[in-house]
């Protein structure tokens, strides 16, 4: 049994959008301390880990840890429709074994959903040290990621002591953003070891994108040719990462 | 992971009632689904047909794709691509398999009169696929990574004209001489020889640099080498499925190679 209420429909409607970003079939695991989900993409190449500790709750109980497995956009369909202010409650049907979605504002209304078989993985979190860390405003972060998907489809991120360099070269066009530590965009950035790591932009500007309703504050972490963990800080308590392999060049 | 055991479960000349079990659960629990049978299949969408009875086999996969084969032939007769909802029900003398996709709606109805074999799988495949590099892979993979050729290449240019047609690529090797590439996906022949062979004159006359010819392919005919030698050309050669690893390697890594330390 379980009964998980959010005062506010915005907060889970947001948490889904980033879900449903990678994952389809989102596996969740309903705790004593918290709601948490650790998946990646079908292709492999992106994690999101993802936990709300209890306290995000208005109401929270769970008698015993439960798996449930929900269509992410199934249920994003039932959010968009809860307003400002409502109040969305997710528990057990007990007489069917559906979810039950209950939102409640200026009327109740429930709804059931299927439930999936829950994917039996345990995803670990990539093992990296990580040499480089640099805070940025989610908003500067989306811009700079959209200027370099103008002219291609991947990114060269750099650092250095006291900047980030994104570079991308496109068949016709090539574009470096110099983004200077101390300015609006990058708030603090350390640097152990000067790196360098290529991604796919379409995966960053979705992660961004998606993430950017609930965070404005994210944190990015990477070593040369390893993955990129960026975390997005989280209004309330919780916490909302992903991770995202580097492509790798042929040298 | 799951235990070898909840792997596969698999009924032969099971009742409707049993194979439909079976079948219920593998749907609940996405499995891959197998089912030989007499079956008839009705498919109404984008167009409308009906398969009268017939012993086939009935595969609807994990993703909810479903394909209906007949004992010969390679392509299905009937299929539904994923995204499909099934439901199965035991209609008096017939199990119906009934799958729906949405958008477009489209429906496939398969009425099985007697089962032979029903099976769920869980098949686990994280494998990717490798197709080996045609042509023109060969050719991108040697101007990413020169040294496919030999150490030291620069390629300048590729599909470069020279009359009386193209060269694959060209480029100059460490010593400043100039290369003109032929690349051949497959064991190089004669006329291979002799179509590079042609380029040498036209594009000596233009420099006074001195000519290098090579002939990249994976191997070259028996009889062939000493024709090479004799016009003054050589061979190289170069693996198309090492162009595609090349080619492959540039895209993108998966995280899970990262999940132990290094």
């Amino acid at each position: 049994m379980f009964k998980l209420k959010v005062s506010d429909a915005k907060l889970l409607r947001d948490m889904a959008t980033a879900i449903s970003i990678l994952v389809d079939e989102a596996t969740f695991k309903i705790e004593s301390d918290g709601l948490k989900l650790r998946a990646m993409d079908p292709s492999r190449v992106a994690m999101i880990d993802f936990e709300w500790p209890k306290s995000v709750f208005q109401e929270y109980e769970a008698t015993e840890p439960t798996k449930i497995c929900l269509n992410i956009s199934e249920l994003l369909k039932l959010l968009k429709r809860a307003g400002k202010d409502e109040s969305v409650e997710l528990g057990l049907d007990d007489k069917t074994g559906k979810l039950l979605v209950t939102i409640m504002g200026k009327y109740a209304r429930k709804f059931t959903m299927s439930m999936l078989e829950p994917s039996e993985e345990e995803v670990p979190t990539p093992k990296i040290s990580f040499n480089v860390k640099a805070k940025t405003t989610t908003s500067g972060l989306s811009q700079a990621i959209e200027d370099a998907q103008l002219v291609s489809d991947h990114v060269k991120i750099e650092a250095e002591t006291d900047k980030i360099t994104l570079s991308a070269t496109g068949d016709i066009m090539g574009a470096t953003i110099t983004i200077q530590k101390g300015t609006d965009a990058l708030l603090d950035l350390e640097v152990k070891e000067n790196a360098k790591a290529t991604f796919s932009l379409s995966y960053l500007s979705e992660i961004i994108k998606a993430a950017a309703a609930s965070s404005e504050i994210a944190t990015l972490e990477f070593s040369t040719d390893m993955p990129v963990k960026i975390d997005f800080q989280q209004a309330k308590e919780g916490k909302l990462t992903f991770f995202l392999a580097p492509r790798i060049e042929t040298e | 992971m799951h235990s070898p055991k909840n792997k596969i479960s698999v009924l032969t000349y099971p009742s409707l009632a049993e194979a439909s079990a079976l079948i219920e659960k593998a749907f609940a629990q996405r499995r891959t689904l197998v089912v030989a049978g007499n079956c008839h299949v009705h498919y109404a969408g984008r167009a409308n047909s009906t398969l009268e009875y017939g012993e086939r086999l009935l595969i609807i996969k994990s993703d909810g794709s479903l394909l209906v084969h007949r004992p010969t032939g390679y392509e299905p007769v009937n299929w539904q691509p994923s995204g499909s909802v099934f439901h199965v029900e035991v209609k008096g003398e017939k199990l119906e398999v009934h799958g729906v996709r949405q958008k477009p709606r489209e429906t496939v109805k398969v009425d099985f009169t007697e089962i032979l074999m029903a099976s769920a799988l869980n098949l686990a495949d994280s494998g990717e696929f490798l197709l080996h590099a045609s042509e023109d892979d060969m050719h991108r993979a040697i101007l990413l990574k020169p040294e496919l050729l030999e150490e030291g290449f620069k390629p300048i240019s590729w599909e470069k004209h020279v009359e009386p047609g193209f060269v694959d690529i060209y480029g100059e090797d460490k010593d400043g001489k100039l290369v003109i590439v032929e690349v051949k996906r497959r064991t190089a022949s004669k006329e291979n020889v002799l179509q590079l062979a042609k380029y040498i004159e036209p594009i000596k006359a233009k420099t006074r640099r001195s000519v290098r010819a090579i002939l990249a392919a994976p191997s070259l005919a028996k009889d062939v080498q000493r024709l090479l030698v004799s016009m003054g050309l050589e061979f190289k050669a170069v693996d198309p499925k090492k162009c595609a690893q090349v080619l492959h390697k540039a895209s993108n890594s998966k995280l899970e190679s990262f999940f132990k330390e290094n």
